[in-house]
């Protein structure tokens, strides 16, 4: 086995090119590991990245996603400048508009917390409301809470910047690599056997998103990663007109909450939250999303009824149970990290945790020990988080 | 006024309610209805807006709601003008920059889901989907046939030329807009079939249901058993510096103007492939008065029908083979066309290049069938059939029966135990066949009775000389035992004319000797008629050689054929030889007298949607080391309003280009919509 010509070794192997393997890979190379990212499709981001609406917010009710995405937005806010990429980067902010007095409690109650964090957000006037979203709905219209700081960018110019900056930090990419069986021994992955190659290294990261759970097995763990799925549109591009992620958490029949921003290429880009989740991996379009959808989009933003919609399409969110994602060492493969139960935030976490995880795996840093703690994969996930 | 008052095959629709509008604030009239694209071409403009990203003139391009080139401000919204019909007061601005979304504020209106069930979903009202559908009502099943356009038929309704194949099966010798109102009066007959036309298939969804695109302005959901997809073809687009120029079109967009709605979009046109299309495309030019410098085609011979090649040849119209376009040029608007020779590697030979100048430049250069709507299907595991072009890129007369076939094999799909007739498929491939051998023909001894000469030398799949002789003197020759058999007259001729009028390739004429010098001629002639008895005129050999000038003895107008016979008499020498007039003079097609061009290669566009070049795409593909389309969209490839529709096929060369096996390239998804919908519609929005 050892003499095979085909056997790679690596300081680190990261299972998964996409919004969380690719950033962590750069995070890591840059740090002077040797780093492989095996990627079962061809190129990065064909996963669930290419599915993302670009939504960025710090702006969530725990404290260890918002000191990921403070991470990554800080990050995002560096990448044309210090970089060199052009990630289509919006500061928009993230607007909650409230139309009922419950969701006013609710908000504002969690408002509190998030201050707590030193987010930067608040409650604004209906006035303002209004000024940030001409035309919007102002019937019942009673403010709502404003993160100017939040913004978007585009999944796949921001995959791509990194994973030109990986390459540029010697990290080899093998696509059309998919993990099919492992060799364990004495607690530790031996060797892992993939399309093409079989790999040694002293650390495995499992960052498959969407396949978290079938790579858990290849290694005997069963790891709870639930995929539903979400689908989402954008439109022609129109003239500029509001810059905020607009999230309306008003559930009805058949949705939660859906959202929309302009991104920079000035396209609306919008997506919603179907109740009850529609499980299962299949990401084919159905009739249902558009009318069901628009509908909503229009209520609230009556301007959008002139605008044309280009394309739809459909992705996953990789679930845990509780919500929040699986990171940390494994304890039954000492050589195995978990990255993985983004739970439909993976663009938003990659690069911040790809920074982070990168102090944590090679420098031994502490620092973020106790919020790590909590998304260990041990944790009972009986939380309840209070803004999904 | 840039419209086509008198055309010698198509009625004038000038009696349509005239009304005002307003471009630009300034006040023009149109025909209420008609396309405003059309309308404005109508009154010479033909730059609409201003492209985003490369500040260009945008001129019609696709003529056919795909692309979003000829999108204007239409009463304050941006719209597709070519999709988009004239109301009186209309008022349209050009666009300079991104279109502002209108401040409609008014609360979400009355809106409701509008949903229908059928048993089978035809896409595509075209000569295959109208007889699948045609066949599958005869079964009794309940049909909804979905076509995008006003009027039923597909392409057969831009179609002024008589069609091939065989009268039995498929109509040939008759007109392709008079077929699509012979199939279209036999689906009405059908109260089985619901049609609805002005609509467009955007989805097809895994819940087995379609989203249609209605009129403009709905948006209908349709489930069904079975689906039959007929959705035609769509053109090929071609890679060379200056093809985003406004005036670089479609054969397709051009037939739609000049013959749909009967506008003089050009004044000359340079054609390139020499397919059936693109000589079809150069005839009707001819047909409604706009010239036609040339046809050019890489390869090294004709690709259509070599009777149709001959016909424009003897037009006038001189086909440049192993030519190729090397650059389009102009200030904002196509002005000059260079055209250069191709090596044996198909590298342009710049010292062999000759420059004209047009305004507009056809590009015919090949079909790709529209079957993303069967994949889909396919790959939901739905109950589909495809059928016409859709299917198999042919003429129409093949999809006419490819669309029984298919009908009768979703009935079989759907359980029905139906057998197929072991005919249907022979016939069928024997419609379908492409040209084949060459003949030299024998020359014929003229002699004091009228007798057809037959200038048709070429196995095409085509008999209605046969079928129509009276005296049943035309035969096929017994080399392959089907219509691909070349005709031959061996009998007794009435001198009735019925062959010469019916041959679609305008290829027979009448011959005999009137004296020891001279000869009678009739002639087919399908232009309008401007000449005069006793008036000479230039006939020409089957190929294109000019022969002599013959005096005009008769010219007979068959009013219901539209087609004149001119009887000329000529020498005795040439009566067997004269196949045709000569309708375009031959300054018209002369190039410059020094060719004059820019060419920088790589600025070619590939993506026209938005403006991506040849050489931002080579960059990327080498730099990023890309395997996979969808990395392409970093650099917006495919991002644009047609969804990749024209690009798409291009992007093998490309890569090719960039020293990258295409097999080692991971394709793009389709995803639905297959074409832009406003929010409001989607919910049907009062």
């Amino acid at each position: 086995m050892e003499n095979k010509i085909n056997m790679k070794n690596y300081d680190v192997l990261i299972i998964g090119g996409g919004s969380v393997g690719v950033p962590l890979s750069y995070y890591l190379a840059k740090k002077g590991v040797r780093v492989a990212v095996i990627e079962k499709e061809s190129s990065v981001g064909r996963g669930q990245n290419r599915a993302a609406i670009g939504g960025i917010r710090a702006t969530h009710s725990d404290p260890a996603k918002i000191k990921i995405c403070l991470e990554t937005l800080k990050i995002m806010r560096k990448m044309e400048n210090k970089y060199g990429y052009d990630v289509d980067w919006i500061e928009g902010g993230y607007l909650f508009p409230v139309y009922n007095e419950k969701d006013e409690t609710t908000l504002k109650k969690l408002l509190k917390i998030q201050k707590s964090y030193g987010l930067n957000i608040d409650w604004i006037s209906k006035e303002k409301v209004q000024k940030l979203i001409p035309g919007i709905n102002e019937n019942n219209l009673r403010g709502g809470t404003y993160s100017p700081e939040d913004g978007s960018a585009s999944p796949l110019k921001t995959i791509d910047a990194f994973y030109m900056l990986a390459k540029e930090n010697d990290v080899d990419f093998y696509f059309n690599e998919e993990v099919i069986d492992a060799e364990l021994s004495n607690g530790k992955i031996d060797t892992i056997k993939a399309t093409n190659r079989n790999y040694k290294s002293d650390l495995v990261i499992n960052c498959s998103g969407g396949n978290a759970k079938e790579v858990g097995k290849i290694f005997n763990l069963d790891l709870p990663v639930f995929p539903d799925s979400h689908e989402a549109g954008i439109t022609e591009p129109v003239e500029r007109f509001f810059d905020p992620m607009i999230v309306d958490v008003r559930p009805e029949k058949g949705s939660a909450n859906y959202y929309f921003y302009q991104n920079k290429e000035d396209q609306i880009v919008f997506c919603i939250t179907p109740a009850p989740k529609i499980p299962g991996k299949d990401c084919d379009n159905t009739s249902v999303f558009l009318p069901q959808v628009i509908k909503r989009i229009i209520n609230l933003y009556p301007r959008l009824r002139n605008i044309r919609v280009r394309r739809t399409w459909r992705g996953l969110y990789p679930m845990t149970p509780d919500g929040f994602p699986i990171i940390g060492y494994s304890k039954e493969l000492k050589n195995l990290f978990l990255a993985i139960g983004m739970c439909g935030q993976g663009y938003m976490l990659g690069p911040g945790l790809g920074k982070i995880l990168s102090e944590i795996i090679v420098d031994k840093s502490e620092k973020y020990d106790e919020f790590i703690k909590e998304l260990s994969l041990y944790r009972k996930f009986d939380k309840d988080e209070m803004l999904k | 006024m840039n419209r086509i008052k008198n055309h010698p095959i198509l009625d004038s629709n000038e009696r349509r309610k005239k009304v005002k509008f307003y471009f630009d604030d300034k006040e023009l009239f149109g025909f209420e209805n008609e396309m405003v694209s059309s309308a404005l071409i109508a009154n010479g403009i033909k730059e609409f807006s201003i492209h985003q990203k490369n500040d260009m003139p945008q001129g019609i391009f696709c003529a056919n709601g795909q692309c979003s080139k000829c999108t204007l401000i239409i009463d304050g919204i941006a719209q597709k003008s070519c999709i988009t019909p004239l109301k009186e007061n209309m008022r349209i601005k050009t666009l300079t920059k991104l279109p502002k979304l209108p401040p409609d504020d008014e609360a979400l209106g009355n809106h409701k889901k509008r949903e229908l069930k059928c048993e089978i979903l035809v896409v595509g009202g075209g000569p295959s989907g109208l007889n699948a559908a045609i066949e599958l009502a005869k079964l009794n099943y309940s049909v909804i046939l979905i076509d995008d356009k006003e009027q039923l038929g597909g392409k057969l309704v831009l179609q002024t030329h008589k069609f091939f194949g065989s009268i039995k099966d498929c109509y040939a010798g008759t007109r392709g807009i008079d077929i699509a109102k012979k199939l279209e009066n036999e689906i009405r007959k059908y109260d089985n079939i619901k049609i609805f036309t002005n609509s467009s298939i955007v989805g097809i969804f895994k819940d087995q249901k379609v989203g249609v695109f209605q009129e403009n302005k709905n948006y209908l959901i349709i489930s069904f058993d079975g689906v039959v997809v007929s959705a035609g073809a769509r053109e090929k687009s071609l890679v060379f510096p200056g093809n985003h120029l406004s005036g670089v079109y479609g054969a397709g967009a051009f037939q739609t103007l000049v013959n749909r709605d009967l506008i003089h979009s050009s004044d000359k046109i340079l054609v390139v492939g020499s397919g059936n299309v693109g000589l079809i495309a150069a005839y009707h030019a001819l047909q409604a008065g706009i010239k036609v410098a040339g046809i050019c085609d890489i390869l090294n011979d004709v690709s259509g029908y070599k009777v149709h090649a001959d016909k424009i040849k003897r037009m006038g119209v001189p086909i440049y083979l192993n030519h190729t376009v090397l650059v389009a040029n102009g200030n904002e608007k196509l002005e000059k066309v260079t055209i250069t020779k191709v090596d044996n590697k198909f590298r342009p030979i710049l010292k062999t290049a000759k420059t004209f100048e047009v305004d507009t430049l056809l590009i015919a250069v090949g079909l790709n069938p529209v079957d993303e709507f069967y994949n889909m299907a396919k790959n939901f595991n739905f109950k589909v059939v495809k059928a016409g072009d859709a299917k198999e890129i042919a003429e129409a007369s093949s999809a006419m029966f490819g669309g029984k076939i298919a009908g009768l094999e979703m009935a079989k799909k759907l359980g029905n135990e139906i057998k197929i007739d072991e005919n249907y498929f022979k016939k069928a491939d024997i419609l379908k066949s492409p040209p084949g051998k060459n003949y030299s023909i024998k020359e014929t001894e003229l002699t004091d009775k009228y007798q057809p000469i037959i200038y048709c030398d070429q196995e095409i799949p085509c008999n209605p000389c046969v079928s129509v002789c009276p005296n049943d003197a035309i035969k096929l020759e017994n080399n392959l035992g089907n219509i691909l058999d070349i005709p031959k007259f061996d009998g007794e001729c009435s001198g009735c004319t019925l062959c010469v009028t019916i041959c679609p390739g305008l290829a027979i004429t009448l011959a005999k000797k009137i004296d020891k010098k001279h000869a009678e001629v009739i002639l087919p002639f399908e232009f309008i008629m401007n000449y005069s008895v006793g008036e000479k005129i230039p006939l020409i050999d089957i190929d294109g050689k000019y022969l002599e000038y013959g005096e005009i003895k008769n010219i007979r107008q068959l009013k219901k054929k539209k087609i004149h016979l001119i009887t000329v008499i000529t020498s005795l020498k040439n009566g067997n030889k004269i196949a045709g007039v000569r309708v375009q003079d031959e300054n018209v097609t002369k190039p410059l007298p020094k060719a004059e061009y820019d060419y920088i290669p790589e600025d070619a566009i590939v993506c026209q949607c938005e403006m991506v070049t040849v050489k931002e795409i080579l960059n990327y593909i080498k730099k990023h080391k890309v395997r996979d389309i969808n990395q392409l969209k970093n650099i917006r490839v495919g991002m644009g309003a047609c969804g990749g529709k024209t690009c798409n096929s291009l992007l093998s060369r490309i890569f090719k280009m960039a020293g990258v096996d295409w097999n080692d390239v991971k394709r793009g998804t389709d995803r639905p919509l297959n074409m832009e919908v406003p929010m409001g519609a989607i919910i049907n929005e009062e």
